[in-house]
This record gives C-alpha cells, sequence and structure tokens, in this order.
C-alpha cells in the first residue's frame, strides 16, 4: 500500500498550522477577558474548561491521523468501545453483558476489516453483526426485555462500530490525512460555531424539548459556517476529481454540517429520554466521550459513501492485506 | 427480568469516586477481570490450599447474604473462589474501606478484580447501610460479609456485629451461613504472606430473618441466628 509523509498535502499542513493558531488565539482571547474581568466567571471559567480540553483532544484526534492508517484505525477502534462504554452505562444496555460483548466483537471486526483493507467484509458486518445481536441472547430463554436489548445493541453497534468504522477503512486512501483532518475539525468547529452564534445572536430555540440551549440562529450559522469551509478545503482535497464542482462541494458541506448538527441532537434526545445531562465525566467542560464526538457518529458513514459515490477510497491499492492469499 | 432504561447507579461519578462508591455497578469490563481473578484464585486455593467444599447444595438463587467466621484474608478469597455463575457475578465482598481502599490502584483492583465494596469501619453512615440494603434486594446481588468486623487475633471466632440484621432483617433475602476452618493456620493476621494448608469451608442451610422488624432488637436478632448458625457449622 502506497504511504504518503505525514505532511505531503497542503491542507494538512494548512488544517494544523490553522488549529494551532485559532488554539493560541483561543487562550490569548479568554487571558484578556481574565485580565479584564470581561464576561461572568462562569462563562470565563466554561471557556478555560473548553478550551483546555480541546488543547489535550486535538493532538490526541490529529495524532495518529499524522502518525499513520494504523495508529488511526487503532484510535478509531478506542474511540468506538469508549462511547459503547458510556453509551451502554447511560442507557443500562451495560446490565446485559452478553449484547454488550458482541458490540464489541462487531466493533473490533469492522475496525479489522479496515485495517485488512477488505470491503466486502465491511459492508457484510452489517448484516451479520445485526444478525447475531437478533439471535445471540435467544439462548438465555429470557423474553421479558428482548426487543429493547437487542434495538439498543443494534443502535450502539450502528453508531460506534459500523458508523463510526467509516472513518478507519478511509485509511486505506493514500491521501487519507486532509480528508480526515477536514472532517474531524470542521464538526469540531460546527459544535463552536453554533455555541458562539447561538450567544452572539441568541432568539428562538432550535428543539427546546431536546437541547434547550441550541438556539436556531447557532444552527442556521454553524451550517454556514461548516458549508463553506467544508466545501472550500475539498475543493483543494478533491481538484481533478469529479466530485470537485461547486454544487458537489457545496452539497458535501451542507451534508457534513447538517449530519454534524443531527449527531449531536440525537445523544440530546437520548440524554433527555433517559433523563441525564452528560452522558460521562472523562472531559472537563464537555462531559463524556460521546458529549464531544456525538457530532461525528452520523457524519463518518455519510461523508465516505459521498467520496466513495465520486472518487472512491483506496482504489487501485492491495485489498485484503492480512487475510488475503 | 425486564430492561430497566436506566443509566448505572454511578453514572456522573468521576473514576476515583466510582471506584469507592457504593453505588458501582459492574461493567462488560469488570465482569471480564472477575472473572479471570476468579480462575486464578480457584487454581491458587486448589494447588495451595487443596480447598474441600460442602453445602455446595444450600447455596440459593441470589440475592443472598453469606456470612463466615473472620480470621484470614483467605477468608474472603475462599468464599468468591467457591461461588459460581449468576452468584458468582453478583458478588460483592463488603471489604474495610481502611485497608482496601486506600490508595487508588488498590481500589481499582478491589473494585475491578475482587468486585469489593468498601464498608468505613466506625463511620458507616445510615444513608450508605439503606443503599447496600436497597441495591442487594433490587439487583438482586450477593454480598460476602464478615459480621465480626475484623480478623480475630487468636483464631477464636467473636460475636456477630448487628450490621448484617440491618441489611436482611424484615426482607426475604437468605443469610447464607459458612465456616472456614484452617484460613488462621495459613494466613493469620501476623503473617504478611500466606503458606500452603488444607482449607475446609462448611456452608450451612440458610437463615431468614423476614419475620424481624428492621429496628435495633431485629438486627441483634438476626446477628444472633447468623451467629448460631455459623457457630454450630463449627461444632460439627
Amino acid at each position: 500500500m502506497i504511504r504518503q509523509a505525514a505532511f505531503d498535502h497542503p491542507v494538512t499542513v494548512a488544517i494544523v498550522g490553522a488549529t494551532a493558531g485559532v488554539l493560541a488565539f483561543a487562550g490569548l482571547v479568554i487571558g484578556v477577558m481574565t485580565l479584564l474581568g470581561r464576561g461572568t466567571p462562569e462563562l470565563r471559567r466554561e471557556l478555560w474548561l473548553r478550551t483546555g480540553s480541546w488543547c489535550l483532544l486535538l493532538p490526541l484526534m490529529m495524532g495518529p491521523v499524522l502518525l499513520g492508517r494504523e495508529w488511526v484505525i487503532g484510535a478509531v477502534t478506542l474511540l468506538g468501545i469508549a462511547c459503547l462504554r458510556e453509551f451502554d452505562r447511560a442507557t443500562g444496555l451495560f446490565r446485559e453483558p452478553l449484547v454488550t460483548a458482541i458490540v464489541v466483537i462487531g466493533i473490533l471486526a469492522a475496525n479489522f476489516a479496515a485495517l485488512d483493507h477488505w470491503y466486502g467484509f465491511f459492508v457484510a458486518l452489517w448484516p451479520l453483526t445485526v444478525g447475531v445481536i437478533t439471535i445471540g441472547t435467544i439462548p438465555l430463554d429470557r423474553p421479558a426485555g428482548y426487543v429493547q436489548r437487542t434495538a439498543l445493541g443494534i443502535l450502539a453497534y450502528m453508531l460506534f462500530g459500523a458508523g463510526l468504522a467509516h472513518l478507519s477503512f478511509m485509511t486505506n486512501e493514500p491521501g487519507y490525512r486532509p480528508i480526515l483532518l477536514m472532517l474531524l475539525t470542521t464538526v469540531a468547529l460546527s459544535d463552536v460555531a453554533a455555541f458562539t452564534f447561538g450567544k452572539l445572536i441568541g432568539g428562538p430555540k432550535l428543539c427546546p424539548a431536546t437541547s434547550p440551549n441550541k438556539s436556531i440562529s447557532g444552527a442556521l450559522g454553524a451550517l454556514t459556517v461548516t458549508t463553506i469551509l467544508v466545501a472550500t478545503l475539498a475543493s483543494f482535497i478533491f481538484r481533478g476529481t469529479p466530485m470537485a464542482q461547486p454544487h458537489w462541494l457545496i452539497l458535501f458541506g451542507l451534508m457534513v454540517g447538517i449530519g454534524a448538527q443531527a449527531g449531536d441532537l440525537m445523544l440530546s434526545s437520548i440524554k433527555r429520554d433517559i433523563g441525564i445531562k452528560d452522558m460521562g465525566t472523562i472531559l472537563p467542560g464537555h462531559g463524556g466521550v460521546l458529549d464531544r464526538f456525538n457530532s461525528l457518529l452520523l457524519v463518518a458513514p455519510a461523508a465516505f459513501h459521498f467520496i466513495q459515490f465520486f472518487v472512491g477510497f483506496g482504489m487501485g491499492q492491495p485489498a485484503r492485506l492480512i487475510t488475503g492469499p | 427480568m425486564e430492561f430497566d432504561l436506566r443509566p448505572a447507579r454511578d453514572h456522573g461519578l468521576e473514576g476515583a469516586d466510582r471506584l469507592k462508591s457504593l453505588s458501582r455497578e459492574r461493567g462488560l469490563g469488570s465482569l471480564i477481570l472477575g472473572r479471570a481473578w476468579r480462575t486464578v484464585l480457584r487454581g491458587y486455593m486448589r494447588a495451595f490450599h487443596r480447598l474441600e467444599v460442602t453445602g455446595r447444595e444450600n447455596l440459593p438463587s441470589p440475592p443472598f447474604v453469606i456470612v463466615a467466621n473472620h480470621s484470614s484474608h483467605l477468608d474472603a478469597l475462599t468464599l468468591s473462589a467457591v461461588l459460581r455463575g449468576e452468584a458468582a457475578r453478583r458478588a460483592h465482598s463488603l471489604a474495610a474501606g481502611d485497608t482496601f481502599f486506600t490508595s487508588t490502584l488498590g481500589s481499582a483492583f478491589a473494585a475491578y478484580a475482587v468486585n469489593a465494596l468498601p464498608i468505613w469501619r466506625k463511620r458507616t453512615r445510615p444513608s450508605e447501610i439503606a443503599t447496600l440494603r436497597e441495591r442487594l434486594v433490587q439487583d438482586r446481588l450477593v454480598y460476602i460479609l464478615f459480621p465480626e468486623g475484623t480478623r480475630c487475633r487468636d483464631g477464636v471466632m467473636a460475636g456477630f456485629q448487628p450490621g448484617i440484621g440491618a441489611l436482611v432483617a424484615g426482607t426475604e433475602v437468605p443469610v447464607v451461613p459458612c465456616f472456614l476452618d484452617g484460613a488462621f493456620a495459613a494466613w493469620p493476621p501476623t503473617r504478611k504472606y500466606p503458606r500452603p494448608g488444607k482449607l475446609r469451608l462448611t456452608i450451612g442451610a440458610p437463615v431468614r430473618a423476614q419475620d424481624l422488624p428492621s429496628t435495633r432488637a431485629g438486627w441483634e436478632e438476626t446477628a444472633q441466628r447468623c451467629e448460631a448458625a455459623v457457630r454450630a457449622l463449627a461444632a460439627r
């Protein structure tokens, strides 16, 4: 498989540089706010916490992408399992260890298929894992709760296994780094933009019963920023391919922007239904891993199949690296 | 058991607090670690202590509380190793917080491998007892408990504290009395490490306390019944 150096693509250099610059600027702005006593202490504390977490998270997100495909696949596998753990403890699925174990195996298998560059197995794992989850607990002869545990298991595999593993499969494309960095940073920026526009403009709420803090202005602002940014970056990344036409690029940007916010609202719906505020406590200022990465859950498969339609991933690269003859 | 769309009881707790929480619920990782730990433990008990168990048929389905005489750290390990299946997965040793939960590493081992819950001697709050009692019934747990409160220093069993009664008096949860012989000789409190030696565990018929009120008098009566049952096993 062809391997490119970490900073071969100018978009990679631009995204890493811009991210470092934005973090430094954010630290500077909040530092000045603190010195001048601007904003409430609660707001400043929240901003410091969020920025501090980003300083830890961004290297953890970007580091594996720059290091190589195996690192990305390892990181995505760990992310999937961490998300599953938070999800199963929030929903009560952890009280069904057999279903949880099947989902863990599904996550490992999906990422193995990506590591192996075996697209047939990667696609087949969808129905296969769902099938195993569906029949897995029948031998326990405990029909009470069957629908709930099976449905939660399938949802968990869909989101944290099959869904997230699309990020892993993208690494079979030699030029995967700018694509992944674009998705990771723009999805993160979508959250920040929604927060910022919402605070600056305010106005009517988007879905007050689902997420009381999200406003329509925040959602539209974030969608605009994300669409423009994704379309611009994608125009450089996919230059010379059938995807590099303005309408497709804008559609791609819209899809990433909507997917990011839909993922956020999906997790909010889960949390409101259960009656909890955060999915975990591991990231100060954010909550749990899922609270931070929810926007990526729906974007990963959507972006993969959009790009796959026009360009493809790993076309011409050797397949079945591990299981092949 | 119907599915309960309810977060873990320990949801929202920070990592270190979760380890020491009486509300800690086991996940897949803890179950796998616990299983591995029990496998190692059973091998050790077979190889070094030729553990002999009688009365295994007296163990009911969860929930129940298993009580025994306490003269050695081997006691809790032996009782953990004896449980099987669902009872083993649902078992919590009620361990002295000031001995097993003083460091993060020790707490992590006690929590994840042994699945112990901390009891803070002489400063246990009524709310903590209430939590343990509620979880015992609602979560269908198994508690491994030594009602003497501490390891005896001379090998002679002391009287039972009424804490066992606070957990089960007035409920249908049975208490399974056990007598472990040989643990004091193998690993007395004065030794740093255990030495090989035969262990014999006798499991008695369950004791009930549903006819007793959950009051101080009821707790003491429960403790007396349990103590009498363990002493009867010792006298066999």
